[in-house]
């Protein structure tokens, strides 16, 4: 334990220095993974038979274990000479965060209140009107718990990405494992989970204001 | 006005919802539709606005066939009102009210002064409102602000299905007569569904019985209760109809008909209004609350007694059209 403290306090800038590499990551995945998820679950909305296929689809890259997944991008991406680094580890947590993202947003778009939807009409909004001002805000909540949920995610599996040299905290979990150096391994593993606590707690708050008081 | 011409409506699988509807509401009238639980009411009514297709046959909106307008231009120009209210949960009660008038780009200052005027017509304080959201009001005052958000705009035309039929009687009551009174000021076309016969004989100008999507009557609300067309409408208004009919009549209607006997001599009188309805007198009488019941009209003038047997005689008259 005391070896456990003394270490932080060491070695506190290397460790700031990976933690900021991690979040740079993991932010940049989970804001384009929000960009490219969000309009896809809303689009779903419209189209049952293709929302079915969309959503089994994203339930299957879920299930890939993300060290196979960095591993069959690394022939891939090779081709660009991008094999390891920055962008397999980004392009592979976009790929994770889609079905919280996707699914979350098509189910809250999907169970607003179909009067509320008949009313929209009914008083002439056109789609996207009842869209911005209707569904999106009363789904609010429960798209919110899908990029929360994204962003925790991808704040466990960017520490694997240290494997393909994308750097981040993980770099401080493998270093420790190669090195057998317990401490370390301790150190980065609760780095971690610190960040992804903190991280939904500020994206807890975020929803909070991005929710209009009423819905909910 | 809204002209219903030779109006179908087949939905998937083959069911047929509307089956002929030929069926004029006048300007200014309200006409209330009603009928057995999926008889159509709500296809027929949601057809004019286009939230229903129709299948053939055609739907004339001040001469304009509805098919050939711009639906969203065109339901802005209907007030719409559902039984779920249909208020919008993340707005508050002004934004609530006010989305036909901002869907047309009016300018604050209007806004404003139609949101006090709607609250004032509804009996609410804008202020105390203004800012709240709809679960923070109790059923009766959403449903007042969904009719106010239907008039938001001003349209000449007002579609309402079963308006009031969430709320329990008593404040139901209250919302009939707080609309009738409404309607009277602003002379709305309004086509109104309904599955209470008592609502449609208060509120309506006119009734629109339907069954199985076709039209079994249509007429004033005294025809309807007082001269059934057939064994459908008939069972459908109730062997009480004629009781009902009684409420569409006042104490005056008696008096102007017939000239009455002079009061006699009696301690045990009690006094009723011309305005009273008729209804109201018969349970008066069948009560047995007094020896006499004595007509007195609004400036305190008497005008003789009220009896079973005068009532009976005014019934003769309405039912059978003929003195008796
Ligand atoms: N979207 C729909 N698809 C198929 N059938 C429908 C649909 N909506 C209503 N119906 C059928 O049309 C008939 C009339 O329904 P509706 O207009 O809702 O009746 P009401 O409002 O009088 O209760 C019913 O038999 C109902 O089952
Ligand atoms: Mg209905």
């Amino acid at each position: 334990m005391n070896e456990l403290i003394e270490y932080f306090v060491k070695n506190y800038p290397f460790l700031w220095g990976y933690m900021l590499d991690h979040l740079e990551i993991v932010g940049l995945a989970t804001i384009t993974a929000i960009l490219i998820g969000v309009p896809i679950g809303i689009y779903l909305t419209t189209n049952k038979y293709l929302a079915g296929t969309i959503l089994q689809l994203a339930s299957v890259f879920m299930t890939i274990p993300s060290i196979a997944l960095f591993g069959v991008m690394i022939p891939v991406l090779s081709v660009i000479n991008q094999g390891v680094g920055f962008l397999p580890a980004f392009l592979a947590l976009v790929l994770y965060s889609q079905l919280p993202i996707i699914r979350n947003t098509y189910t809250g778009i999907q169970n607003v209140d179909p009067q509320l939807r008949d009313a929209a009409n009914g008083l002439g909004m056109t789609t996207l009107q009842r869209l911005w001002k209707v569904e999106i805000p009363n789904a609010m909540p429960l798209i919110m718990a899908g990029v929360r949920t994204a962003t925790v995610l991808n704040i466990g599996i960017g520490a694997i990405a240290a494997f393909i040299g994308a750097g981040g905290l993980g770099v401080v979990i493998y270093q420790g494992i190669v090195r057998a150096n317990t401490t370390m391994v301790l150190a980065g593993a609760i780095s971690v989970a610190v960040v992804a606590i903190l991280a939904d707690f500020i994206l807890k708050l975020i929803q909070k204001k991005l929710t209009p008081k009423g819905a909910n | 006005m809204i002209q219903f011409d030779n109006v179908n409506k087949v939905y998937e699988g083959d069911v047929k919802a509307i089956n002929n509807v030929d069926l004029t509401v006048p300007d200014g009238e309200m006409v209330i539709l009603i009928g057995p639980s999926g008889c159509g009411k709500t296809t027929l009514l949601r057809m004019v606005n286009q939230l229903e297709t129709i299948s053939s046959g055609s739907i004339l909106l001040n001469g304009e066939d509805v098919t050939t307008l711009d639906k969203i231009e065109m339901r802005r120009k209907i007030g719409y009102v559902i039984q779920s209210n249909g208020l919008f949960p993340n707005m508050t009660i002004e934004q609530n009210m006010m989305i036909v008038p901002q869907l047309l780009g009016w300018d604050r200052a209007k806004k404003r002064d139609r949101f006090n005027y709607l609250m004032d017509l509804i009996g609410l304080n804008p202020d105390e409102f203004k800012k709240r959201f709809p679960h923070e009001l109790s059923g009766g005052q959403q449903q007042r602000i969904g009719v106010a958000r239907a008039l938001a705009a001003d349209p000449p035309v007002m579609l309402m299905d079963e308006p009031f039929g969430a709320l329990d009687p008593i404040i139901r009551a209250r919302l009939q007569e707080e609309f009738l009174q409404i309607q009277r000021e602003v002379k709305k076309t309004i086509l109104f569904v309904s599955h209470d016969i008592d609502e449609a004989v208060k509120m309506g100008d006119k009734i629109v019985l339907l069954r199985d999507g076709e039209v079994m009557q249509y007429d004033t609300p005294a025809e309807i209760l007082n001269h059934p067309k057939n064994e459908f409408v008939n069972e459908f208004v109730g062997s009480d109809r004629v009781l009902k009919s009684m409420s569409l009549y006042t104490v005056k209607d008696l008096y102007k008909a017939f000239t009455l006997k002079p009061n006699f001599e009696s301690k045990d009188i009690r006094t009723i209004n011309e305005d009273t309805s008729l209804r109201v007198a018969i349970s008066m009488i069948l009560n047995q609350e007094a020896d006499q019941l004595v007509i007195e009209d609004n400036e305190g003038n008497n005008h003789g007694s009220l009896t079973m047997d005068l009532l009976e005689q005014f019934l003769h008259k309405e039912i059978k059209g003929q003195e008796g």
